[in-house]
């Protein structure tokens, strides 16, 4: 085994692999489903809702809307500037206070407030700003609340948002095409185009040649993985840890790439079993969207041992001694994983069945 | 016959029951060029993937360069080339970044990708990209690669088919210009006009066993006819020809006789071709 060739081939594969179109699905698949979620959910980017204001008086509104905790202030020097902060959507709700408006609101006359609604934004940002405004507004004429608001939770009140929920399909999703679908069709495509035979030719060895190709799938995995976290604010406060699992979590979904990849003879061939062992894959980041289903039933699955620590940590802030279980059953399962690749290399040369495409 | 590079030893290998390679036994010597013909699905593919060490034989064995292909595969694959039939090049390389992608597997220092390119007749193509090259030179380039090492033993399977004269004609130049290097060829070809000009012996494959192995000279000698071809004017006027054989115990007499009492126009010396040789030895062609 030489370090020399696994860097030679694995900058080859960095040079000419971004040409691949999974290499590219690879990156681009986990920001678009992330995109995605955070337009139907509203979530991940939008943060809180954006209330712009421009006061012609000194009002005390826009003292007390500063101190609010749920809301972002943003003020404008005077209306115009306000109508194009909110048509550029930079504020959700632009609020135009008149002179004199806090006088207005203690006196018998009506007081007339303008409020810019940008048109794309969220009806949730919507109704909290209005919530918002209209109890600034009750607080600044110094009226009490006529009514006193109990709330009681019905139904399941464990069940999780579905920024949570969603969540672990989005990285399993992320380690998974970047750690597996990668390696497993760069070695397939060797094989179908016969570089793997001009390569194992050569001093090349072809354990270094699966080894080039894993490190290629835990990179693209480990890279995406870290960015689709930081994207969704999952990182939390165990940043190295989490790093850790998703290393780990990229090593056995690159180990299951490489082994595809050797077993399978062509691209077809390896589309139409991604299809078949897909949900067998997805199964447990799937549990997670369905809480009522047990949880208990995702551990049959390998991958619930690469998405359950990460989501342990991310959501619920485990730390190392409640989540070494599954990282240990993970170990197993990688090195499992690394030993059948390691066997079948080494039956390449006098079983060449089980390798179909090696020798051509 | 120099010191082998080659040596098999009743190599076999069979795909379940059908037996593609059945013990063969040849040596080749340092420097030596083997023309290896058979026709499709004789075991010449499987021969040299057990030589190159790509299959494990099933009995047998293979010793190159010494050592035992079977259990120094990656040390005796440092030291030959090859270069397949098919072509297998990363293909949206240029022609220079696919032999510099193989001279740092190989570990080969100071490489010039130019200068072997302009070796095989591909000077100035060295940016190009390898899609877009014609069959030939994609031939051509696979043979440069199969030289990056200065390899001891070249393998070359097929390397001239399909190709144009003018691009095989570059790739036998190669060839021998290897073998002036020391360099141990094993040919495996259709074309015998090919081996011939270029073995120092051939070996015929035939439904997995070695059925022949000589030169092409002894090989003629042992198999093909040898016979004078001459024309003649007849008694009616007309051309007609009449063949003598050189080793019937009158053919001296009868060659006498021919150019004392008949009119000849031409006369040619008639050897017989490697591929009648096969046939004759066969019973089959090599297509």
């Amino acid at each position: 085994m030489s370090l020399r060739r696994i860097a030679i081939l694995l900058g080859k594969e960095l040079i000419w692999g971004p040409r691949n179109f999974l290499f590219i699905f690879a990156i681009i698949i986990p920001l678009v489903l992330t995109l995605l979620i955070n337009l139907l959910v509203g979530t991940y980017f939008s943060g809180k809702p954006r209330l712009g204001v421009t006061d012609a008086g000194t009002s005390a509104f826009v003292a007390q809307a500063r101190s609010l905790d749920g809301i972002v202030l943003r003020e404008y020097g005077d209306a115009a500037a306000l109508q194009d902060a909110v048509t550029r959507g930079a504020v959700d709700l632009g609020v135009v206070l008149p002179a004199g408006f806090d006088e207005q609101l203690k006196g018998d006359a009506a007081a007339t407030l303008t409020v810019y609604v940008y048109g794309e934004s969220l009806l949730k940002n919507r109704a909290i700003l209005a919530t918002a405004i209209t109890n600034l507004i009750r607080d600044l004429s110094g009226q009490p609340s006529p009514v006193t608001i109990v709330s009681e939770t019905l139904g399941d009140s464990v069940t999780m948002p579905w920024e949570q929920r969603l969540l672990p399909l989005v990285v399993l999703m992320t380690v998974i095409l970047g750690g597996s679908m990668v390696p497993a069709t760069s070695l397939v495509e060797e094989k179908q185009k016969r570089t793997i035979t001009a390569i194992t030719t050569t001093s090349t060895s072809l354990g270094e040649l699966f080894l080039a190709k894993g490190i290629l799938g835990v990179l693209i995995s480990l890279t995406m993985g870290i960015v689709i976290l930081v994207l969704n604010g999952a990182f939390g406060s165990q940043p190295l840890l989490l790093i850790g699992l998703l290393f780990l979590g990229a090593t056995l979904a690159a180990s299951f790439g490489v082994l595809l990849g050797a077993l399978v003879k062509d691209i077809n061939t390896l589309f139409a079993t991604i299809k078949g062992i897909g949900i067998l894959l997805y199964a447990p980041a799937i549990i997670y969207l369905f809480p009522s289903i047990p949880a208990w039933i995702g551990r049959i699955f390998p991958t619930y041992y690469i998405i359950t620590p990460i989501v342990e940590v991310t959501q619920n802030g485990a730390t190392w001694s409640a989540i070494r279980l599954d990282v240990g059953i993970l170990i197993l399962l990688i090195l499992a994983l690394m030993g059948i690749v390691a066997f079948i290399t080494r039956q390449a040369r006098s079983r060449p069945t089980m390798l179909p495409g090696i020798v051509s | 016959m120099s010191q082998p590079a080659i040596v098999s030893e009743n190599l076999t290998y069979h795909y379940g029951d059908l037996v593609a390679v059945d013990h063969i036994s040849f040596e080749v010597g340092e420097g030596e060029i083997l023309g290896f013909l058979g026709p499709n699905g004789a075991g010449k593919s499987t021969a040299v993937k057990m030589l190159t060490g790509q299959l494990l034989p099933k009995e047998g064995r293979a010793t190159l360069l010494g050592q035992d292909i079977a259990h120094h595969a990656k040390q005796i694959q440092a030291q030959i080339g090859v270069c397949f039939e098919l072509t297998n090049l990363y293909e949206p390389m240029t022609a220079a970044e696919n032999l510099n992608l193989f001279a740092r597997l190989f570990g080969v220092r100071n490489f010039n990708a130019d200068a072997l390119l302009e070796r095989v007749g591909l000077g100035g193509k060295g940016k190009v990209r390898v899609e877009t090259y014609s069959k030939g030179m994609k031939q051509r380039l696979m043979v440069a690669r199969a030289l990056i090492n200065r390899p001891r033993i070249l393998f070359l399977d097929e390397p001239t088919d399909g190709l144009d004269p003018v691009s095989s004609e570059t790739i036998r130049n190669i060839i021998k210009e290897a073998q002036t290097n020391g360099t141990t060829v094993f040919l495996t070809t259709h074309d015998m006009v090919e081996a011939d000009k270029l073995s120092n012996r051939v070996a015929f494959i035939n439904k997995g066993k070695i059925v022949a192995l000589d030169t092409p000279y002894a090989l003629k000698q042992q198999y093909g006819k040898r016979a004078l071809k001459a024309e003649l004017v007849g008694a009616n006027g007309q051309l007609e020809s009449r063949e003598i054989v050189m080793d019937a115990p009158d053919t001296a007499a009868q060659i006498s006789r021919l150019f004392a009492e008949e009119k000849v126009v031409t006369v040619h010396s008639e050897e017989a071709t490697l591929e009648d040789i096969f046939i004759q030895i066969t019973g089959r062609g090599l297509v």
